[in-house]
């Protein structure tokens, strides 16, 4: 059926003349990537948690083009991601998520099947206009425990960063110090029966040198934290921008465990520590093999 | 042969149902409303739930099974009176069923239960609470029928009772809500919310009351379809156009039309436009091997053949 096109279609098409071939090139890339997902679509094209490559496919381009030409992102080890559901768990910093979205670009440029990865999201983001259904046809959901179970059992391939806000608003002396682990996501790989790979993510915790956090000022505010960077508050929103830094992601091997959900939480905390600790050594690893923060 | 008696046996459901059934049962039925063309060897009764002449007609008629599809499932009439049919007719007909007899109960509740929460899991299993009264206070007279539905359930465990769940009905012979809202020309959403909705032919739901029905099912199931589509998809392949309008304004448009009476939506239904009350259909497909038979395109298009 032939669709008449709106000015808006009009723009975008003027705008897709004009784009550098690079990022149609990306584009391109990203869209075959996507076709490769091992993911069961059904006749209207959705998956069963309301994904929708396509759409998928156009929100990472973004994220891909700074993966490629801002953070000049490096993976090692991308090939011990087992096929079928999996939990991956890395270090959380840097103010502003950039680090799960290049995980999440990584997985999918780089690994073999690629994978898109799913993000577990605030309750707050299905309230919110636009974001509530674009974060959902990107394949994120709600991180309700049911909803995680559901997407493991289903073979994908979830992400979560144990440390939350703890992490992602440390100040800089705290860098690459992993803050407290929570338990849930070791639980959910218990119940859901899936191995979990711990991932050390290394330029991230540069990229926005944190000097405090004014977590009474963020609560009054309603947000999780009020970061003092060197360039935020002073520079506005823009001052949220992270360094060019580069990121190098490492993948450990995977780690399987045997329990169950409901055990005690010193037998849970023992085998929080092993990610942990395996989460450490990958960042010791990484920070030994790099020249510098930006190269 | 088993005798079946479906209450609500005139609406569009209940007369797919009965034909469905005519086979192998013998089919008999109550409605509000008088069916028109009723097959000759079936006897169906005009009359209120509510009222003496329902139990005469169990007396009489003595059935086997009951299929309880009798409620007002709209908001077009007085909602006291909807309530009170939904509830008091529910509870009658359960009272009945103890004091004649019947050896099976199927009682076609609705997956609006749960009510729709940015909070819900994608797949909401039986075990949810109904929370549905928390937004959408209208429809809590369908909560306390599944609530009275499922103590039956436990207190009388050697009746055979099942309660359905299931989600979005459409079909050219069925006038759930959704479809009329589907029905429409122009259809009003919410600006910036396409939540995902799950959809079943007419004819599965017919099906699976059948297949509830003649294996004896006993519990509490979601019933689910062939898939999920965002709300604009369904809209599109519906054959209708989908006008969004901004909350702020849509919410008190709803409740000044729906109070005078313009629009038969209470404005407790716009969060059924926001966030998605999608079901794991999953216990019920374990116990009766049910496998819809209709895709989602041809679900949509037979709403679309209804439209005329």
């Amino acid at each position: 059926m032939a669709e008449k096109k709106g000015w808006l279609d009009a723009i975008s098409d003027l705008a897709g003349g004009a784009m550098p071939s690079a990022v149609r090139d990306l584009q391109t890339e990203i869209a075959d990537r996507v076709r490769k997902i091992p993911t069961h679509l059904n006749e209207f094209g959705f998956d069963a948690f309301g994904m929708h490559p396509e759409t998928a496919s156009s929100q990472m381009l973004t994220a891909a083009l700074a993966y490629r030409y801002y953070f000049r992102v490096e993976t090692f080890g991308i090939e011990k991601i087992p096929s079928g559901g999996v939990l991956l768990i890395s270090n959380h910093a840097g103010q502003l998520p950039f680090d799960g979205m290049m995980l999440a670009v990584s997985m999918l440029l780089e690994g073999e099947p690629p994978r898109l990865v799913r993000g577990m999201g605030e309750y707050f983001i299905p309230q919110l206009p636009f974001m509530s259904w674009a974060a959902e046809r990107g394949g994120n959901l709600v991180g309700t425990r049911e909803n995680c179970i559901a997407l493991l059992e289903a073979g994908e391939c979830v992400m979560v960063f144990p440390e939350g806000v703890r992490g992602m608003n440390k100040t800089f002396d705290r860098r690459y110090k992993l803050q407290r682990f929570g338990q849930g996501f070791l639980r959910l790989a218990l119940q859901a029966g899936t191995p979990i790979v711990p991932i050390g993510i290394v330029g991230s915790e540069e990229q926005n040198p944190g000097l405090a956090n004014l977590e009474s000022l963020g609560k009054l505010l309603g947000m999780p934290a009020f970061p003092i960077t060197a360039t935020f508050p002073l520079l506005g929103p823009l001052g949220m921008l992270p360094l060019p830094v580069k990121y190098r992601i490492h993948f450990g091997e995977p780690l399987h465990f045997e329990g169950k959900s409901t055990d005690e939480d010193e037998v849970v905390q023992r085998k929080v520590d092993r990610v942990r600790a395996a989460i450490d050594d990958l960042l010791a690893e990484g920070r030994a093999q790099r020249e510098g923060v930006f190269r | 042969m088993e005798k079946v008696l479906i209450t609500g046996i005139a609406g569009g459901q209940g007369r797919l149902l009965a034909s469905r059934l005519m086979a192998n049962f013998t089919v008999c039925g109550v409605d509000w409303a008088p069916w028109h063309g009723a097959p000759k060897d079936m006897s169906v009764y005009s009359l209120d739930l509510r009222k003496r002449k329902f139990e005469d007609v169990i007396r009489t008629e003595r059935p086997d099974a009951i299929v309880h599809l009798g409620m007002i499932r709209h908001f077009k009439g007085d909602p006291k009176r909807r309530h009170d049919v939904n509830v008091r007719g529910t509870k009658q007909m359960l009272d009945h069923s103890v004091e004649y007899g019947v050896k099976k109960v199927v009682v076609v509740s609705s997956g609006y239960v749960y009510g729709a929460f940015p909070e819900n899991p994608f797949y909401l299993d039986e075990e949810q609470p109904l929370s549905a009264s928390r937004s959408y206070p209208e429809i809590r007279d369908l909560v306390e029928v599944d609530s009275l539905a499922g103590a039956f359930l436990w207190k009388y465990p050697h009746i055979r009772t099942a309660v359905l769940r299931p989600v979005n009905v459409l079909g050219a012979n069925v006038s759930a809500m959704i479809a009329n809202y589907l029905r429409r020309e122009r259809v009003p959403t919410v600006l910036g919310f396409d939540p995902m909705m799950q959809f079943l032919h007419e004819a599965d739901m017919t099906e699976a009351i059948a297949q509830a029905l003649e294996q004896g099912l006993q519990g509490v199931f979601n019933v689910v379809g062939p898939g999920q589509v965002p709300l604009h998809t369904a809209i599109r392949e519906t054959g209708g156009r989908a006008t969004p309008i901004l909350e702020p304004l849509f919410r008190p448009a709803i409740r000044m039309l729906f109070g005078a009476g313009v629009v038969p939506w209470p404005p407790g239904a716009l969060d059924f436009l926001k966030f998605p009350v999608t079901l794991s259909g999953k216990r019920f497909a374990e116990a009766t091997g049910f496998q819809p038979l209709f895709g989602l395109a041809e679900t949509f298009a037979s709403l679309r053949e209804g439209r005329s």
